[in-house]
């Protein structure tokens, strides 16, 4: 949560005990919320927050990425694809003649999804070193119009365009995050596939937020950070400035692999795009940005709240359509779910880039500052 | 301290309030003996359209739309299906996929089955969805490749074979002959691969050299292709494309002085090219198609078409005969289950692999829904561009069926 290059003030000066329990407190009942959510909530709810975290997930990465390590990204669209490819042949089923698979048990799919794209971030570390800012931004744009080209070529792998292929259902020791296995029911709710998807996508969630918390608070984060500003200070104080920033981009790509494994496993079919607008093509990217933008650059909370706000609202806008009624019109001048949640992300961007460039990260720690100045009763 | 004290609060009444447990479908027997399960009550029968209102296919899905509308009228109007009237559950997707999958699980507990899918990349991320709940769908979608899900209902004939019946049409007239060269424009995806799977097929039983070009369904300028073609000395394009991509094809066929005939899979054309500036080159096109254009000059159609003009003010175009006939088919799959006094969806499904005739009043050449992974049909008509026609369209040829298309093995044909 604090602003990797403001110092502030609030944290010199230790608020007392009972304040600084706030947090933790918050953190837990935000959790305890989720995970009494899909006793409440519908099946087609749940998948869209199932949506929003697997945009979580991506966000985090090039949140990361972006704004700690100052290497801007188009490319995650790609990872996302190389990871759930990845994570369909790795678990997909041995002896099928029309695609490829080695049958591996999904949950060591997973981990080697997220392993294969570490490794193909690491491949272009080399090119994310040299460049800077927006060439960097072109080049990696270049990877989506590989994965493109790469998804229809490869069709042993992907399925191929026309098809696609269905990944393997997850599980994890024999425990299926399916309709199919023992029958479990909480508080009277019957836990199925969309209940138990929920949870494995909110385990992985908090795993990503926690391991990514821990990055920019230890010595990997300062070291990102002080290439960021300036690399030539940076080497100087005995920072690998190559390695940093490969490692910046092999971590974001990881992240990009799980949430690629967390959108086969959402959508239940890997199907590569037809066109470069499509699950993995360059609107995608530019989603994953205007989570980071809208976010706060460099905030790991602000990248979750982009992601529901992102991949959100699309989302709950057409699941209220369809129940109230609303946005019903239709044709060319039609106000729809999908072109109020552009019109609305959009406005939050310029609005955060005119007025906050901090993004709603800094208006939050604005708001805990406001609290806490009001709550020890002096004005500092 | 406070503030702790009100979260406990606030959770206790979390856990205090009733959670969602508890929904089981609702299925029984009526009056009739007849078993009924989710989507149908005593007086209704729910079924659920998914479409396009307002994605890039939305004149299309408002089409098919408006004619399951008529359908669901005419039908209530005699006294509905099965004792009970029918009622549309209507959801727009906007021809997004991430939509389609967040809208399913709100919309499938309300419904039967679905009257309309649109689009292929909803009808490929939700065909686990269907299987998993045994829903039957029609799906607007008339790829082969789908037949192998034993839950989709494709109304009509599959692209293949309208490909292979439409070559042998142009052999039959003359504009092609065997050894001849000919060029194919398909968008890559499920759509453009079976077009191209039928061109293939049909190339090898003739000795057509086919040469193939992949776009995507961004690419809107195709005169280069068309260019190359020129220079390869084509006989024929065939197109397998959005309909702003055939108005640039046709465009540059008759700048650049090819002026060859062009045949297009059923999705290739859409009214509105009649007024946008390839309007000039549309005489060189043929549509294959397995349901009627709007104007055709058959009864079912005609009547169709008055009552789409009494009750609606869009421009019409081919999506409204097909829409009427879809729910028609389901119409008959409907009662065929009622007889069977099984309104279940195992029921349906069952109700559907006995249907062997199923018929619209020609709006769609005659069904048969019996043999696993093969065409309903493989009949086409054969339809021209004209702008003094209702729809757009007027056709050259009725019905009929190719030889060659009658040996083709679809993919999933047993």
């Amino acid at each position: 949560m604090e602003a990797p290059t403001r110092s502030a003030p609030a944290s010199a000066r230790r608020p007392r005990s009972a304040l600084r329990l706030v947090r933790p407190v918050l953190w837990l009942a935000l959790l305890v919320v989720l995970l009494a959510l899909p006793l409440y909530l519908e099946a087609a709810w749940l998948k869209a927050g199932q949506y929003m975290m697997l945009g979580a997930v991506g966000a985090i990465g090039l949140t990361m990425l972006i704004g700690q390590a100052g290497q801007l990204s188009l490319a995650h669209a790609f990872f996302l694809l190389a990871g759930g490819t990845s994570y369909t042949v790795l678990s997909g089923p041995t002896g099928d003649e029309r695609v490829l698979g080695l049958g591996l048990d999904p949950g060591l799919a997973l981990l080697g999804a997220v392993a294969i794209s570490t490794l193909l971030g690491l491949a272009f570390a080399p090119v994310a070193g040299r460049l800077r800012g927006i060439y960097l931004g072109v080049a990696s744009l270049s990877l989506v119009f590989l994965g493109l080209y790469l998804g229809q070529a490869a069709e042993s792998l992907t399925g191929g365009t026309s098809t696609g292929r269905p990944p393997a259902k997850f599980e994890l020791f024999g425990f299926p995050f399916s309709n199919a296995g023992p029958e479990i029911e909480l508080l009277g709710v019957p836990l199925r596939q969309a209940e138990r998807v929920w949870y494995l996508f909110l385990a992985l969630t908090v795993i990503a937020f926690v391991l990514a918390r821990g990055a920019i608070r230890g010595r990997t984060g300062r070291a990102w950070r002080a290439v960021r500003d300036n690399e030539a200070a940076a080497s100087v104080m005995g920072v690998g400035v190559a390695r940093a920033k490969a490692g910046a981009f092999a971590v974001s790509s990881a992240y990009a692999g799980l949430a690629g494994v967390m959108t086969v496993l959402w959508f239940d079919i890997l199907k590569p795009d037809e066109s470069e607008f499509g699950t993995y093509g360059i609107n995608t990217s530019i989603a994953f940005l205007a989570m980071v933008i809208i976010g706060g650059l460099g905030s790991i909370s602000g990248a979750l709240v982009g992601a529901l706000l992102v991949n959100g609202l699309p989302q709950v806008l057409s699941l209220y359509a369809a129940d109230l009624g609303w946005f019903t019109g239709t044709g060319d001048g039609a106000f729809t779910p999908a072109l109020i949640s552009s019109f609305v992300y959009g406005a939050a961007i310029v609005l955060v880039v005119l007025f906050e460039p901090g993004g709603l990260a800094a208006i939050g720690r604005r708001m805990t500052d406001l609290l806490r100045t009001t709550h020890s009763g002096k004005d500092r | 301290m406070k503030r702790l004290l009100a979260l406990t609060c606030a959770a206790t009444l979390l856990a205090a309030c009733s959670t969602k447990g508890g929904d089981s479908g609702g299925g029984g027997t009526d009056d009739a003996g007849v078993r009924t399960g989710l989507g149908v009550t005593d007086s209704e029968i729910t079924l659920g359209v998914m479409t396009d209102k307002t994605g890039v296919f939305k004149n299309l899905g408002l089409g098919i739309t408006q004619g399951n509308e008529l359908w669901v009228e005419d039908v209530n109007a005699e006294g509905g299906v099965c004792g009970r009237q029918v009622r549309l559950e209507q959801v727009d997707h906007g021809y997004k996929a991430d939509t389609a999958k967040t809208l399913y699980p709100q919309i499938e507990p309300k419904v039967l089955g679905f009257v309309q899918l649109l689009g292929s990349p909803i009808t490929a991320a939700l065909k686990q969805n269907l299987a998993t709940d045994k829903v039957v769908a029609a799906p607007a979608s008339w790829s082969s490749e789908l037949l192998d899900n034993p839950y989709l209902m494709i109304v009509g004939t599959t692209y293949d074979v309208e490909m292979i019946d439409g070559l042998s049409y142009l052999r039959e007239e003359g504009m092609i002959a065997d050894g001849d060269t000919v060029g194919h424009i398909y968008i890559d995806g499920e759509y453009g691969a079976n077009g191209l799977r039928g061109a293939r097929y049909y190339a090898e039983q003739h000795d057509l050299d086919l040469r193939e070009v992949k776009i995507t369904s961004t690419d809107n300028d195709l005169t280069n292709v068309v260019t190359g073609f020129k220079g390869e000395g084509v006989k024929a394009i065939l197109l397998t494309t959005s309909p702003t991509q055939t108005g640039s094809v046709l465009a540059a066929n008759k700048a650049l002085g090819l002026n060859v005939p062009v045949l297009g899979n059923n999705p290739v054309f859409d009214p509105v090219l009649h007024s946008s500036p390839a309007a000039g080159a549309l005489d060189k096109l043929y549509v294959v198609a397995s349901s009627v254009p709007f104007s055709a000059d058959i009864p079912k159609a005609q009547e169709v078409a008055e009552k789409y003009k009494a009750a609606y003010s869009e421009p019409p175009n081919a999506g409204v005969p097909y829409g009427y006939a879809v729910a028609e088919v389901w119409g008959t799959v409907l009662e065929r289950a009622c007889a069977n006094k099984d309104l279940t969806r195992e029921g349906v499904q069952a109700a559907l692999k006995q249907t062997t005739s199923a018929e619209t009043g020609d709006l769609v050449a005659p069904l048969d829904f019996s043999v696993p992974g093969a065409p309903a049909t493989r009949q086409v008509y054969v339809a021209q561009p004209d702008a003094a026609a209702e729809g757009g369209m007027r056709y050259v040829k009725p019905l009929f069926e190719a030889t060659e298309a009658k040996e083709y093995r679809a993919p999933h044909q047993e």
